[in-house]
């Protein structure tokens, strides 16, 4: 009979739907965050190491990240170390590591505001003898407040054709990271 | 699908023409008996003089030339039953032809779907001449040429389909008979369709739209293939489509075959593969905007008097890239990237075909099979389907060996539609169906949508009664959907949001032909949609926009009442004609993305404007306007209008991302056939689309950040013609877009922001048919 054939592929089509089991979802890897930037000033001559992060453990978005307020003493001269952390991942990533190892595609800008009488030097150099500034020299006059602008520059070009002359803003490269620390000398 | 039955030429013989004043013509119009659709593709054949000509996309057909006397015509058409006309020319002469359903001829029972019922409210459709224009180009830019319908674009590459200014999940797409699911929530997610699968494409509104869910909010867009072969033989076509601006060539061959031991049988192959380098607009060339595409298909059938079933396969593959200009990494970039008037060197000039990041590689397979039984004059229909849709986007990254996608989606679907369609009975004519679909969403990289699980069933009823000049339909569905949602948290915590929609439609819609000149049309629609899961749960920054969207757990389902009211006119020497439909689509709760300037989001990579999603209540009215004019039997004049106001009502504002209002001219000459060429027409067309200027005040906080590009005029040329080489007609044809090589920018691409529009595109096409017919001896 038509009819019980009918029902039949009903049936089947049924069991098709439903013989379809829940399974666990796997591990999303979640690539490209960056949760951490840390600084580490180590003055030359007498005085403590400092660190400075800004930080945000849950990647963007969910819970605010936190920023501290890169406090250094007057007329002192820091050599300032880098790091970029992804703490999304146990264990946690060292983002830098990527950084150098790709140094012609990156470049570090720092932007200390006017009267904020911080200035940023030394920077260390890719391959090419163009700025990297993983580390840096930075030099402090006499006590004031102001802002430092650390921003990570990516070139995606190939090659990356990255020279000594491009601005923060050049079009050759893309912000990966852009973060403005309030500073106080005292 | 349509009906399908061998044709049969009964040739009958008589009359004989005398010659004296040789120049009466001869116009006609072949409709379908039952349905009054038209019939384009059907075969008229003058017996006497042995003339033949195919009817066109409206059903016309003309002779010319013809003497005094006495004809035998006939007509043949795929669906139909043949039919012989005796006629008397004395002078010009107009004949309409109904078809009856060649249901029982052959002692063979139609077989596939037909639709059931084939009448629906408002229905708009590509196909012949217009569908042929667009070989080689994406489906919403196809479905563009269909007044009303506009495309939501992101670049040269990504386009979606937008119908009087939805898009996305508020239109169904129905491949082949099924509904089709991917990630078609996302702006930048195209629908992953081969337009060659075509050989029509539908808009329709109406109490059929309720068949495939109770979601359609702006309608649904149905992409039929052509039914199976039908005359144990074999047949391919081959066609072969190269545009001149990002030098994109295309190649589709289809092979079809009905056996001759086993004409139950019958099968279809069919593949696309299309490539296209860096496009151009007029002034410079934009850096990674190829794309690719490996569409197949096969069809297989297998038909007998009371059972019929049908095997379908497709698999779509495509890379496209996306303007490297483009892909922001911050706010900072992103207003960088927009002050400027022309984008930096550093993005242009390459004319290569490859594809870098950013891009994106989305694949999507369907199994559906599909069988239709028959009990006396019941009609019972099983369609299975299981879809795979896999989205890969590629970002910039840091890492130049980093291979892996950035945002990865993978999506199971797997569905089932029964339905059954009752005998005609005092003019009602009617189906009941159920349908059910599962699917199994899982991400991988980044995080935008959750893992999820999501069940629909649902159920609808659909009458329709028909009497003399009056058609009325109705009909009402309802579906539940629970969706069970997973998001990863990088500790190894999930957070689970479990959510359970009801949603509710229902369709009225009458049509009275008040003569045999005017028709009038009135439909009423209820549709409900629940919130999509981006629209829930998205919680990321959106690169190509520079904003960080969050969904909202709390959203309802939005509810649309949508009203429209059609007149159409047609004289009856088919010479003039006008069509004008007008709307208001009434949604309360209409789900949409706020800007929220006021609360940034703060990341490392500095700070992102939030976009949330939100309700409100909206009206969306509008019309389309169309009317032709044939001043002359060579010459036809088009004009199409489109019109929206989009209005977001809580707060008596505009509504973002809408449509500009267009007004489109063409005039086509068709040439007289000559020995070797037929089917010649040249036709020029003139776009102009108006300046979007209702966008949203500032005062509700910034919501854009560039003011609509201006107005544009665009002029189009098509020119085609069918050259017969021995018994094989070869169709050529040339397109060129953008004739003059304006500079213009469309409000609806997101690209606006960075780059001008693509220059002028020349395109060729070639169509090279074969058919061959088994001869039983």
């Amino acid at each position: 009979m038509k009819m019980k054939k009918i029902a039949l592929s009903v049936l089947m089509a049924g069991l098709l739907i439903t013989s379809c089991k829940k399974d666990k979802p796997e591990e999303p890897n979640e690539e490209e965050v960056i949760t951490t930037m840390r600084l580490t000033f180590v003055p030359v001559g007498a005085g403590a190491t400092v660190t400075y992060q800004f930080d945000d453990p849950d990647g963007p978005g969910g819970v605010a990240p936190t920023q501290d307020e890169i406090v250094l003493a007057p007329s002192t001269t820091y050599n300032v170390t880098l790091q970029l952390l992804n703490k999304t991942e146990t264990p946690v990533e060292d983002i830098t590591l990527e950084v150098l190892g790709e140094k012609e595609a990156h470049r570090f800008y720092y932007e200390p505001t006017a009267g904020s009488n911080i200035t940023v030097s030394g920077l260390d150099n890719d391959g090419n003898g163009v700025p990297l500034g993983v580390t840096s020299v930075w030099t402090t006059a006499a006590a004031a407040t102001g802002k430092v602008k650390v921003t990570l520059r990516h070139y995606a070009g190939i090659p990356p054709n990255k020279a000594i002359g491009d601005l923060v803003n050049s079009a050759k490269s893309s912000t990966d990271i852009e973060v403005d620390f309030n500073s106080k000398i005292q | 699908m349509k009906l399908i039955i061998a044709i049969l030429f009964a040739l009958f013989f008589s009359g004989t023409a005398s010659s004296q004043e040789c120049s009466i013509s001869l116009t006609g119009h072949v409709e379908d008996a039952d349905t009054k659709d038209k019939l384009p593709g059907a075969v008229v054949i003058l017996k006497e003089t042995g003339m033949q000509l195919v009817t066109d996309n409206k059903g016309d057909f003309i002779f010319k030339n013809l003497c005094i006397g006495e004809y035998n015509l006939l007509v043949s058409h795929i669906s139909c039953e043949s039919v012989v006309r005796k006629i008397v020319v004395s002078k010009d002469l107009h004949i309409d032809i109904m078809m009856p359903h060649a249901r029982n001829t052959l002692g063979e029972v139609i077989v596939e779907a037909q639709k059931g019922i084939t009448n629906t409210g408002f229905k708009k459709e590509l196909s012949g001449k217009d569908l042929e224009e667009t070989k080689g180009l994406s489906l919403a830019e196809a479905l563009s040429k269909i007044n009303g319908v506009t495309m939501l674009q992101t670049g040269s590459t990504i386009s979606k389909p937008v119908i009087h200014g939805l898009h996305s999940s508020r239109i169904l797409t129905i491949n082949n008979g099924v509904r089709q699911e991917g990630q078609q929530w996302g702006n930048e997610h195209a629908p992953e369709i081969d337009p060659f699968i075509a050989d029509k494409l539908i808009v329709i509104k109406g109490v059929d739209e309720l068949k495939y869910g109770s979601d359609a909010i702006a309608g649904v867009i149905l992409v039929e293939p052509k039914p199976l072969r039908s005359t144990p033989g074999y047949s391919a076509e081959f066609n072969t489509v190269y545009f001149t601006n990002n030098r994109q060539y295309v190649q589709s061959v289809v092979w079809e075959q009905q056996l001759k031991n086993l004409p139950a049988f019958r099968y279809r192959i069919q593949g696309t593969f299309k490539k296209g380098a860096n496009a151009a607009t007029p002034g410079y060339r934009l850096n990674n905007t190829g794309s690719e595409e490996k569409n197949f298909s096969i069809t297989a059938g297998w038909k007998k008097e009371k059972f019929n079933t049908e095997l379908f396969y497709s698999q779509f593959a495509t890379k496209l890239g996306i303007f490297i200009g483009s892909h922001i990494g911050n706010l900072t970039d992103l207003q960088n990237a927009i002050a400027s008037s022309r984008p930096d060197e550093v993005f242009l000039g390459e004319t290569t075909y490859k594809i870098r990041r950013p891009s994106q590689e989305v694949t999507h397979h369907l199994v559906k099979s599909k069988t239709t039984l028959y009990k006396g004059e019941h009609k019972f229909n099983v369609l299975l389907a299981g879809q795979f849709n896999h989205r890969k986007e590629f970002d910039v990254v840091r890492n130049s060996s980093n291979t892996r996608p950035q945002l990865d989606l993978s999506i199971y679907t797997l569905s089932e539609d029964i339905s059954w369609e009752h005998p005609k009975r005092n003019n009602f004519n009617g189906v009941v169906g159920l349908s059910m679909m599962q699917q199994d969403n899982t991400y991988g990289g980044r995080y935008f949508i959750p893992n999820y699980f999501a069940y629909t069933f649902g159920g609808y009823f659909i009458e329709k009664w028909n009497k003399h000049n009056w058609e009325l339909q109705a009909g009402i569905r309802f579906d539940n959907k629970s969706i069970n949602t997973t998001r990863l948290k990088f500790n190894s915590d999930t957070i689970n949001y479990d959510f359970n929609f009801s949603t509710l439609a229902s369709s009225f819609n009458a049509i009275y032909k008040a003569t045999e000149k005017w028709k009038l049309n009135l439909n009423l629609s209820l549709a409900s949609r629940a919130p999509y899961v981006n629209e829930l749960l998205s919680d990321g920054i959106h690169h190509g926009t520079a904003t960080f969207e969050k969904g909202d757990i709390t959203l309802k389902p939005e509810k649309s009442v949508n009203i429209s009211a059609g007149i159409n006119y047609q004289n009856t020497l088919k010479t003039f004609h006008f069509d004008l439909l007008l709307y208001s689509n009434s949604i309360r709760d209409f789900i949409y993305q706020q800007p929220r300037p006021e609360n940034p989001v703060l990341t490392i990579a500095g700070a992102f404007p939030l976009i949330e999603y939100q309700q409100t209540d909206a009206l969306l009215s509008g019309f389309d306007a169309s009317a032709s004019v044939k001043p002359l039997s060579n010459f036809e004049w088009e004009s199409k209008l489109s019109v929206l106001y989009a209005k977001n009502t809580s707060i008596n504002d505009w509504l973002i991302l809408m449509p500009a209002n267009r007004l489109s001219n063409e005039i086509s000459y068709s040439f007289k056939e000559a020995k070797k060429f037929s089917d010649s027409y040249v036709a020029v067309e003139f776009l102009h689309v108006m300046r979007q200027n209702n966008i949203p005040d500032e005062r509700n906080g910034k919501q854009d950040y560039k003011v609509p590009p201006g107005a544009y005029h665009l002029l189009n040329f098509n020119a085609s013609s069918a050259v017969s080489f021995g018994k094989t007609k070869i169709t050529i044809g040339i397109g060129i877009r953008n004739l003059l090589n304006t500079t213009y920018r469309d409000y609806l691409n997101s690209m606006r922001y960075f780059t001008d529009e693509m220059g002028r595109n020349i395109s060729i096409r070639v169509k090279v048919p074969f058919n061959y017919v088994y001869h039983y001896l």
